[in-house]
């Protein structure tokens, strides 16, 4: 098992560096000029070439290369040419939030997922009405399923918040940016329920999509798992239909499941931008179509990094769980 | 009860048919109908069998006769997707196994009955500890370590913690059997019936209270023989020490033969012959009973019939109005297949048959004659044609699963310098049982893999060795039709496009397929059917050599026969060597000349075929052969003990010698080598005595 994850780890190295070099890559040949973008077009010769030699687009390819990664190592991406602070920090301030989103919309996705997945396997009408409706949300695309849901909860109900994280008058003393943690840190009762009910709809929109296709994926392994031969030595123990599928077939059934879901919180990732914009979510998303505009390299690197990083460590920890639901893999892996 | 003697002449008493209240089971004009999608299966019609406490009845029948079908129903686990309809009436203990809730079934599934399923691996939930399943069933740990003691399985205590792939095959079947045994046979503080006073079997119950009735459906299928009859030996004693009868659906009368007390064969659906299994086997009655131990092969030497049962299985979604046997039957008259035959007295006086003519057991006329195999003729052992096969010395090893890094982990020496030849247009069997490095063998000798040392050369300009695996199903293409598969052959070959489907016509008659067969998709064809597809697709190859990996251990009695012969004549007329590998020594006696037995990696005894058998030399020659169930009633096979340990371990000294019953102290000090004794026999023992050594030295 330490062995997988110290293989991981280098796993995880391997791709920050190729992520990095490809980035890099990018803005070398891009046509944005970074330099105008961050003094202005009206600038002079003399003043460009100041800046250049500033930010140290002057020197040949391979040594920004080098003193880039360097910086990068130390934990320097650079000062953000639209916000002019580092990009750190930058990222430091809007990752809660969008972390905040993922997370409660990886676990929705994950658990809508599963009781997607084993309703749909049992059977039966309600099982069929509910794979109908989920399938049917999934097909919208999320800007539009976003939109409906403000028209609907926020317009006509009025029952959920449109816009934001919080209710500006309620923000808790900032101690881990996670407004959940925060609120409930503060005793703030009322904070909390504000915060959920800011986060619903956007992380349901977000989490949809994933969640019925794990659940589709969950759905054919447990009838391929039903259909075992160990599932009927279950049943002739005097197991319920539940106890077998729940105790026995579910854990056989991980395995792929477990793989889409990995794929499927590493696509949510991108969907994140989309969403905040909607419900204009104050992170790293409205950040990124920002950076992007403006051709904020540093910013535009620091965000590729901390999305590569995320995507591969959820896969990481993916593999890690197939090892743990299957203890056949534990010899076999090591092969 | 009744007194009847046995093939010995003792006296014997044996439950006819138990009824009433004293039966543990009783099955009553049982009907299932099974829908698939292209039709529906009429899988049991008419059924009605009763089951005494702590008797063991074997259920014989081939593939698609219904017997499982019949165990399902008995533990009412009937596949829901098959939409079963169901008539008649299904007791265990009283409780009604068709017609009860859910809930019911399962209380009566939990406390009354236990299942023993063929392949324990498949049977295991691979992701769950071994003690988590069985306390599922014994309700608390003590009693899962006390039933994993009884079912013979050592240290229970570390097993616990184990997963079902960390266990052998034979281990994981007493896993299987101690969660059978896991039921405490009461429902509702309701205890068990007395037992019968005067009955045969000397049961009793235990305090702890046992399951009624084990349904064990194929139990040893899957396992090495050796194992088989500790099982098979196994299902004797629980039924002694803990008073459950037990019903054991085999396709194998040998099996049948060693521990039960009755026999019931199923044909088409339908019980053809039941009786006490002494007198089943010595007198069989129904012609269908006789024709499949006809079709048994045996280890004598002698040959039977070449096909004692002609023709296939009747259709099941088309059952015929009268005797479903009557188009194969010798004796069959044309009124057979107008009217059903009910059951009827068994012409012995005990029992019970479904026969217009019963075979009676002063019977003249023989379905089969048991001869002496023909001499084969000589010049084929002698031919000067090079070699098919020579493997030199071949190797191979394979880093042995577990933690750790690769090259400091254990080599597992699967084939340690292997000698072997196959003349040209002979016939070599490679014998032993799961893990004794036969497959890989196989793949060197096939050029499939390439030895570490060693080598593996092959007759020079012939066609490369062909491969038939003993799977046939999933060995052909399922969306190409079979002469399609045979054609693409010749096309690989240059044989030109119009000769193509002429040559492949040609060779699929040669194994017996008609045009009709060549042009249907595998799905379509018997078993029997696919197997010769595969044989035919690798002679469109044009091979010297046919590597054939367990060719018959998947088909049915009356097919092996069949199979078996089918690869000798192609051997007499195409003059094709043949290499089996198989744990079916009566297979392997009946196909080759050179017969090689494996253990751990190397040959421990080579020799021609009716010398091994006659007088076997190696300890674990003769273990295996008296290992191998015969139909002689009550014969509790003598097991060689244990299983083969794990080739990881680098030995000191003969790789048997644990296993062995005459180890000596030099034995586990001295490796013995493969020595040239008389006649062409090889044997590595240091036990069997020395001839003078006429090697290259002398």
């Amino acid at each position: 098992m330490s062995r997988l994850i110290a293989g991981r780890a280098a796993g995880l190295l391997g791709v920050l560096a190729a992520l990095t070099l490809a980035v890099f890559m990018i803005k070398a040949v891009l046509p944005a000029d970074p330099v105008r973008a961050s003094i202005g077009a009206r600038a002079t010769e003399a003043q460009v070439k100041a800046k250049k030699a500033e930010l140290g687009y002057d020197k040949p390819l391979v040594t920004q290369y080098v003193n880039f990664v360097g910086d990068v190592v130390k934990g320097d991406l650079g000062d953000s040419l639209r916000t002019r602070r580092p990009v750190t920090k930058d990222i430091g301030r809007f990752l809660p939030a969008t972390a905040e989103l993922a997370f409660v919309a990886a676990l929705l996705a994950g658990g809508l997922g599963l009781v997607l997945g084993i309703t749909s396997a049992r059977g039966g009408r309600i099982a069929g009405a509910t794979r109908t409706v989920m399938l049917a949300l999934a097909s919208a695309p999320t800007f539009c399923l976003a939109l409906l849901a403000i028209l609907l909860f926020y317009r006509k109900l009025n029952w959920l918040p449109s816009a934001g994280r919080i209710t500006r008058k309620l923000t808790p003393p900032e101690r881990t940016r996670f407004l959940l943690v925060d609120t409930l840190l503060a005793g703030d009762f009322t904070a909390f329920v504000d915060v959920v009910k800011h986060l619903i709809m956007p992380s349901l929109c977000l989490a949809i999509g994933p969640a019925v296709a794990i659940g589709r994926v969950l759905r054919g392994s447990l009838l391929d798992v039903l259909r075992q031969d160990h599932t009927r030595t279950a049943r002739s123990k005097g197991l319920s239909q539940r106890a077998v599928l729940v105790r026995h077939a579910l854990r056989n059934a991980l395995g792929p499941t477990l793989s889409m879901t990995g794929l499927q919180i590493g696509l949510l990732l991108s969907g994140v931008v989309v969403v905040e914009l909607v419900f204009a979510w104050p992170g790293l998303g409205l950040y990124t179509t920002q950076a992007i505009q403006n051709a904020d390299f540093p910013a535009v690197i620091g965000i590729t990094l901390v999305m590569g990083t995320a995507y591969v460590l959820i896969n990481a920890i993916v593999d890690v769980l197939q090892v743990v639901a299957d203890p056949r893999l534990k010899t076999a892996g090591a092969r | 009860m009744m007194t009847t003697t046995d093939v010995n002449g003792d006296a014997i008493v044996v439950p006819t048919e138990p009824s009433g209240p004293r039966a543990v089971a009783s099955v009553r004009d049982l009907n299932v109908t099974l829908h698939a999608r292209d039709g529906a299966v009429k899988a049991l019609r008419g059924v009605s069998l009763d089951i005494a406490p702590g008797e063991i009845v074997a259920l014989v029948g081939e593939s698609g006769s219904g017997k499982s079908v019949l165990g399902a129903s008995l533990l009412g686990l009937l596949p829901a997707t098959a939409r079963p309809d169901v008539t008649g009436s299904v007791t265990v203990a009283g409780h009604d196994m068709v017609r009860s809730s859910d809930k019911e079934l399962r209380r009566v599934r939990k406390h009354l009955l236990g299942a023993v399923f063929q392949d324990p691996l498949t049977s295991l939930n691979p992701t769950m500890r071994i003690g988590r399943q069985l306390v599922e069933r014994t309700d608390g740990l003590p009693r899962a370590l006390k039933r994993m003691a009884e079912a013979g399985l050592p240290e229970p205590e570390s097993r616990v913690r184990q997963f079902p792939h960390q266990l052998s095959g034979g281990l994981r079947q007493r896993v299987m059997i101690a969660m059978a045994l896991g039921g405490d046979g009461r429902i509702d503080g309701e205890g068990p019936p007395d037992l019968p006073k005067d009955s045969a079997i000397d049961v009793s119950y235990d305090d702890e209270g046992a399951p009624r009735l084990v349904i064990a459906d194929e139990p040893t299928t899957a396992l090495d023989v050796s194992v088989q009859a500790q099982i098979v030996l196994l299902f004797d004693r629980i039924r002694r020490e803990h008073g459950c009868a037990v019903l054991l659906v085999t396709h194998d009368l040998g099996v049948a033969a060693s521990v039960a007390d009755r026999i019931a064969v199923m044909y088409a659906g339908r019980l053809c012959e039941v009786g006490p299994a002494a007198d089943v086997l010595a007198h069989p009655s129904h012609p269908y009973t006789k024709a499949l131990l006809a079709a048994r092969l045996s280890m004598d030497g002698l040959r039977t019939d070449s096909n004692p049962l002609p023709g296939d299985p009747p259709n099941p979604m088309k059952p015929l109005p009268g005797c479903a046997f009557a188009p194969r039957c010798a004796y069959a008259e044309a009124s057979c297949s107008e009217t059903l035959p009910e059951m009827g007295e068994r012409p012995t006086g005990v029992g019970a048959v479904a026969c217009f003519h019963p075979v009676t057991p002063d019977d003249a006329v023989p379905v089969t004659l048991r001869t002496a195999p023909p001499e084969r003729p000589v010049e084929r052992t002698t031919s000067e044609a090079p070699p098919a096969l020579v493997l030199d010395k071949v190797s191979m090893s394979f880093a042995s699963p577990g933690a750790g890094r690769r090259s400091m982990r254990l080599r597992l020496k699967a084939v340690q310098a292997v000698s072997l030849t196959v003349p040209a247009r002979g016939s070599v069997a490679l014998v032993g049982e799961s893990g004794c490095g036969k497959t890989t063998t196989l793949r060197m000798a096939a050029g499939l893999s390439k030895p570490e040392s060693g080598s593996a050369t092959w007759a020079e300009g012939a066609g490369r060795p062909q491969l038939v695996f003993q799977d046939a199903s999933s060995s052909l293409t399922p969306w190409i039709s079979v002469l399609g598969q045979v054609e693409e052959r010749f096309r690989h070959r240059g044989v030109p496009r119009g000769e193509q489907r002429d040559r492949a016509i040609e060779v699929l008659q040669r194994v017996g397929l008609d045009e009709r067969a060549g042009r249907s998709r595998p799905r379509e064809l018997s078993g029997g059917q696919r197997q010769r597809a595969v044989i035919a697709r690798a002679l469109a190859s044009d091979p010297s050599l046919l590597i054939c990996d367990e060719p018959v251990s998947a088909l049915d009695a009356s097919l092996v026969v069949r199979v078996l012969d089918l690869l000798e004549e192609l051997r007499d007329q195409l003059g094709v060597a043949l290499l089996v590998v198989t744990h079916d020594l009566a297979a392997a006696r009946r196909i080759a000349d050179t017969v090689a037995v494996m253990y751990l990696g190397r040959i421990v005894e080579q020799a021609p075929v009716d010398e091994l058998f006659r007088a076997p030399k190696h300890p674990y020659t003769q273990g295996l052969i008296a290992a191998n169930p015969t139909t002689e009633p009550g014969r509790l096979a003598p097991t060689l003990s244990g299983e083969p340990p794990s080739a990881v371990v680098e030995l000191v000294g003969c790789p048997f010698a644990a296993r062995c019953p005459l180890t000596v102290d030099r034995c586990r000090i001295e490796t013995p080598r493969l020595r040239e004794l008389d006649g062409g026999r090889h044997v590595a023992c240091h036990l069997v005595d020395a001839q003078p050594h006429r090697g290259l030295g002398s």
